[in-house]
């Protein structure tokens, strides 16, 4: 091979970094997304059997997101191989013990069971907060857009931002609004 | 002992299978086995000269070749390229060994067709690399020339138009260093028998094409590139090219690549981009893009295989050598894709 034509390749096989902020993110929405990126599914070389996926590095895992009851009522179940050892794990039992976890059997789960499987899982990296070693976010070339955007809490606004705020009515004095 | 032992078993076989009736041959598989025992112990087939065949002629061989190449040969001429001189010199030995004193033969041998043919294909191929890439360094041509005329590419060519059957010569199968001699000796032939137009038209058919899918760069590759290049700026009065790191994925990885350009500090314009592994071997691979670029050898230019002798440009012709290589005293010469649209117009 030419050198030109072994650098040609490099270059296009040359592995990609991608970062995605999980806070606020539902975990079960966003392991398609994940999946694309960690296969190589949105590249024009992709193949089945071609190993041209990238990494994906997952910050925020704690404050993910579960609509409705789901903390409740989704059960995460794991037997230990001995008889009566089947465990049924609220999800939100296992966030607090583990806040990757969630995450990681999400994209685990939503993936097809293959051998490929647990070799694609090895390019996933969850971090529970943004705190991440500096020679990992040095890979870092990209970002992957939030599906859903992150609302602005109550609590986040400033006093005064709360004081410009166009109000339509003005309250009585003596009205309560809150007890502190 | 061990076959003697077989041929009993096979012959028990036999005698049970006539008693009895069976729905199928007992005695095939031990046959068949047996056989390939054999045929084990023999070893390999050794190859035989198609000539030893009943319904070999080779006249007709030598007809339908020409017929197959699709050019008009003198027969004689044809039958003399394909002649080598150890076959006359094994037959004479032959004859003298069957008693015969002075051993006649009506043949005469490729030597000078050899020569000839040569000359014809060293002139034609440079001619035709000279006017398709004119930008392209002396240097460089020669390269390109002697991997086209190397045994290896002419032996290649020889054997795939199907001469390797035909040729009479003394070793078998026939040697690379023979196959090559017989295509040039073909050549030869057929400069004499159609003219120097048409063999030109096959030299440019079945040799020259051999570099269709090639990279132009592998059979040249100009030595410090960076070096070079600024040096042929500055002849042509730029400043040295500033390299920028445009690029780069898993920096910390083992797979980690980078992408270098290189721009001209004065107007700022990207003359070169490159990429591998390491930064330098990226800055390296932009100096050689950006020459590429400068000697007209992109990996995707387009030959113009349709140029026919008197669209060649001339032998005396030579391309610049690399120390005298700049934009400004390059000779002026018309682009392939001139070539090309004068071709269409002329046939239009």
């Amino acid at each position: 091979m030419s050198q030109l034509g072994r650098v040609k390749q490099w270059n296009t096989f040359a592995r990609c970094w991608h970062l995605f902020d999980a806070a606020w993110q539902n975990p079960l929405e966003c392991s398609p997304t994940i999946e694309k990126y960690l296969k190589g599914l949105n590249k024009p070389i992709y193949h089945p059997l071609v190993d041209c996926g990238d990494h994906v590095v997952v910050i925020n895992s704690k404050q993910i997101a579960f609509p409705g009851e789901e903390w409740r009522r989704r059960a995460y179940f794991h037997h230990t191989g001995y008889s009566g050892g089947a465990t049924w794990t609220p999800a939100w039992e296992l966030h607090d013990r583990d806040p990757t976890m969630i995450f990681r059997k999400a994209v685990y789960h939503h993936m097809k069971g293959n051998l490929f499987r647990r070799v694609v899982m090895e390019r996933l990296h969850i971090f529970s907060d943004s705190n991440v070693p500096e020679e990992v976010m040095e890979n870092i070339t990209n970002q992957i857009p939030p599906l859903r955007s992150i609302p602005k809490t109550l609590s986040s606004y400033s006093k005064e931002e709360i004081e410009k705020y166009p109000k339509i009515i003005d309250y009585p004095e003596d009205f309560i609004l809150s007890k502190n | 002992m061990l076959t003697l032992r077989t041929t009993n078993r096979v012959l028990k076989v036999l005698k049970t299978a006539q008693k009895c009736e069976q729905s199928f041959h007992r005695w095939l598989a031990p046959t068949l086995r047996e056989l390939k025992r054999r045929k084990d112990i023999q070893g390999p087939e050794k190859p035989v000269h198609r000539k030893t065949f009943l319904e070999w002629n080779y006249d007709t061989e030598i007809y339908a070749f020409s017929k197959r190449l699709g050019e008009e040969f003198n027969n004689d001429l044809l039958q003399q390229a394909l002649t080598e001189r150890s076959y006359i010199i094994r037959e004479e030995e032959r004859q003298k060994n069957v008693g015969i004193e002075q051993p006649t033969l009506n043949l005469s041998d490729n030597k000078e067709l050899v020569s000839k043919g040569s000359d014809f294909i060293d002139d034609i191929v440079k001619r035709y690399l000279r006017t398709v890439l004119p930008r392209l360094p002396e240097e460089g041509i020669i390269g390109i020339h002697k991997y086209l005329t190397s045994i290896e590419t002419l032996s290649h060519v020889s054997f795939h138009i199907g001469t390797s059957e035909l040729i009479l010569c003394a070793e078998f199968p026939v040697e690379k260093p023979t196959l090559s001699n017989v295509l040039k000796s073909i050549i030869a032939a057929l400069i004499e028998s159609s003219g120097d137009s048409r063999a030109a038209l096959f030299v440019r058919d079945f040799i020259i094409t051999q570099i269709a899918d090639k990279d132009l760069h592998q059979f040249w590759e100009p030595e410090e590139p960076i070096k070079l290049l600024s040096e042929i700026l500055a002849r042509d009065g730029i400043q040295s090219p500033e390299p920028r790191l445009i690029g780069c994925s898993g920096k910390n990885t083992i797979l980690a690549c980078f992408r270098v350009g290189l721009y001209t500090p004065d107007n700022k314009r990207m003359i070169g981009l490159g990429f591998g592994e390491t930064v330098d071997i990226a800055h390296e691979m932009a100096a050689r893009d950006s020459l590429r670029q400068l000697f007209g050898t992109l990996d995707n230019i387009l030959l113009p295989f349709n140029l026919k002798l008197d669209q060649l440009c001339a032998s005396s012709v030579k391309n610049l050598f690399l120390n005298e290589w700049s934009q400004k005293t390059l000779p002026f010469r018309p682009t392939h894709f001139e070539l090309r649209q004068a071709k269409e117009i002329s046939s239009n």
